[in-house]
């Protein structure tokens, strides 16, 4: 039996989002397969380890049980030599647990971002989702639209501003995004779920929002808003070279809004308040359109810029690309790329026929596929070199 | 509407025009509890409604807060957002809040109004309850965490503590209850209307006699029937009555 590693919690904004993402789109589904021995590792929000079986209950971390649990716990160690091994308390000292495949359930910075991924590079562990290149180019908007532009797709026009700057004088950056025409959209480089991302109207509400987005963020990204909104959500899985995209899905939000956190995880969307059936299916992320009620052409278009956008960025395994439609102009702009989309985005997936455990298990074998294949590249030269000296 | 008041992201909402009037929430409660309240307000007056900090949309303090480290924070938000209120008014701890920054000249408004304020110590707190929530703690650990959860909870609500209410500001939670703004009340001399229910069991009716008598001139309204949020319980009476004193 394959023992799995899913990585969870992390010291980002995204914490609990992830814990939702592991519990209940990964670690269920891979131990329903009966394939697998699933270690739960929970990485607190201080950087500690933990790994328990207590750790799979969705009610530790309700009511501060969570708490009292790890205060009664000692740390999980790693060691990153041939394989990645935890080293987890045990009665007498530490046992050494081998890992086969590392499953990284992590959302924002220090685990969505490819620190995580890189960890499991050095330990030589097959792993699931993109690897450090690509998850820190997504997780990086600018960088990620700069990628995507240079393969020839559209992005909206944007700025960058290092957040000591905004700190310092963002009356004097808001002058220089004068060259950009408003409404304007404010966003922390490296941050998902929409946190810290303004709408703003003008030179007003644009020092309010890169202070509030300084708050969280070294980079801040000032970008155009899309007029004539249609904002649409592709998730693909699969190798870089061969991309399947699931269904295109279209928040249902106002035209003029946007998709923030708030929608997302703590109301189950704006207009979700009502019923689920009039408004569609709810997913991960509040409710939404599956497919995206697009033309044909138009449809066809942003299916196709999602999947260039997946390859541009070398994504690998899965990801979910995000992008933004001027319904009139009939033009698809690339908005962002998530290395590792909330909940795997399996209710899109359940619309194309992939249940949780065909998702999970398809994600395994990508990472074991990979994992095979450079396997057989040459990772060391030897020579005399040293000898000479 | 975001913004960043004493280095902690705030959400706060705003509307309306006219004169501004601040709604300042009670514990484990956030601005959505004045929602219904704000909206008709919003009439006839420019209305603001922060999440005080660790509830709602804005961040939780970085550190155990007392009532007077909230009291900045209003003072603060008021200054960054950069208007003068015409009225404050607060509801539960949010009541004791205003009467803080107001008794201490943090910040100004020509009427203060309490509803179901807080700020004295629970004079039917029953510290026997109190022992049992303590000595329930140690006796249920064996149990099952669902279950003990359940126990504590029930404990806790019999002790007259809102300490589960948020748990993730459980030590904010003890600063604010060992508060007692009684001597801040009696430096206020701006108009003060006191709205409570006589239902309450929260902020009893004793805490609205103390309060009225520690504010010089101020008037209280005691609704029957009407129980803690009386914004929402009563919200007719309470909007007619907060109206007037407005008005006046």
């Amino acid at each position: 039996m394959l023992t799995i590693a899913v990585f969870f919690g992390g010291q980002s904004a995204e914490h609990d989002v992830s814990i939702i993402t592991a519990l209940t789109s990964v670690i269920m589904p891979l131990e329903l397969t009966n394939k697998y021995r699933v270690i739960p590792v929970y990485i607190a929000k201080d950087g500690r380890w933990f790994v328990s079986e207590d750790l799979k209950n969705i009610a530790v971390y309700q009511h501060g049980e969570l708490k009292r649990l790890v205060s009664r716990m000692k740390t999980t160690g790693v060691i990153c030599a041939n394989g990645l091994k935890l080293l987890v308390p045990s009665r007498v000292g530490r046992k050494a647990i081998s890992v086969d495949i590392a499953f990284p359930a992590m959302h924002g910075t220090h685990g969505e971002d490819g620190e995580l991924t890189g960890i499991f590079e050095m330990a030589g562990v097959p792993y699931v989702g993109c690897g450090v290149a690509a998850s820190a180019i997504a997780m990086d908007k600018m960088l990620a639209k700069q990628v995507v532009t240079a393969a020839g797709l559209a992005t909206p026009r944007a700025l960058y501003f290092d957040g000591e700057s905004v700190r310092s004088n963002s009356a004097v950056l808001a002058k220089q995004c004068q060259q950009l025409t408003y409404p304007l959209f404010v966003k922390p480089a490296h941050l998902g779920s929409s946190i810290g991302i303004s709408r703003v109207a003008d030179k007003k509400e644009l020092v309010n929002a890169l202070e509030v987005a300084a708050h969280y963020d070294d980079k801040i990204v000032v970008e155009e808003a899309v007029p004539n909104l249609i904002e649409v959500t592709l998730p693909i899985m699969g190798p870089s070279s061969a991309p399947q995209p699931a269904l295109l899905e279209q928040p249902l939000t106002h035209a003029e809004d946007f998709f923030d956190f708030d929608t997302k995880y703590m109301h189950g969307g704006k207009k979700g308040k009502g019923g689920g059936k009039k408004m569609g299916i709810k997913g991960a992320q509040g409710y939404s359109k599956i497919p995206a009620n697009l033309s044909k052409e138009l449809y066809s278009k942003a299916e196709a810029a999602g999947v260039a956008a997946y390859k541009a960025l070398g994504c690998d395994g899965i990801a979910r690309i995000d992008m933004l439609i001027d319904s009139k102009a009939k033009k698809v702009y690339f908005n962002e790329a998530n290395p590792l989309p909330g909940s795997l985005y399996a209710h899109n997936w359940a619309q194309v026929g992939v249940s949780k455990i065909d998702l999970v298990e398809a994600l395994v074998g990508y990472a074991l596929d990979r994992h095979y294949k450079r396997s057989k590249l040459a990772t060391t030269f030897d020579t005399n070199f040293l000898t000479q000296f | 509407m975001q913004s960043i008041v004493s280095n902690i992201a705030t959400h706060y909402t705003r509307s309306g025009k006219g004169r501004v009037i601040v709604l300042l929430h009670g514990w484990g409660d956030g601005s959505q509890s004045w929602q219904s309240f704000a909206n008709k307000l919003a009439s006839d007056y420019d209305v603001i409604v922060p999440d005080l900090p660790g509830f709602g949309g804005t961040e939780a303090p970085k550190e155990a807060w007392n009532v007077m480290r909230y009291a900045e924070f209003v003072r603060d938000l008021i200054h960054k957002i950069g208007v003068q209120p015409y009225a404050i008014i607060g509801h539960s701890n949010g009541g004791a809040i205003a009467v803080k920054g107001v008794g201490q000249g943090m910040f100004q408004a020509e009427k203060l109004i309490l509803l179901a304020s807080a700020g004295v110590r629970n004079p039917r707190a029953n510290p026997g309850l109190q022992v049992i929530a303590k000595v329930g703690k140690v006796v249920a650990a064996p149990l099952p965490s669902k279950v003990r959860n359940k126990l504590r909870r029930k404990l806790y609500q019999k002790a007259g503590s809102d300490l589960l209410v948020a748990e993730h500001m459980q030590d904010t939670f003890k600063k604010i209850v060992r508060d007692d703004v009684r001597a801040d009340a009696a430096y206020i001399s701006t108009p003060t209307l006191l709205v409570y229910g006589d239902a309450d069991t929260e902020t009893p009716i004793e805490i609205a006699h103390e309060l009225h008598s520690a504010i010089e001139g101020s008037r209280l309204l005691i609704l029957p029937g009407v129980g803690h949020h009386v914004h929402s319980e009563a919200e007719d009476v309470a909007l007619k009555t907060v109206r007037e004193f407005l008005h006046a």
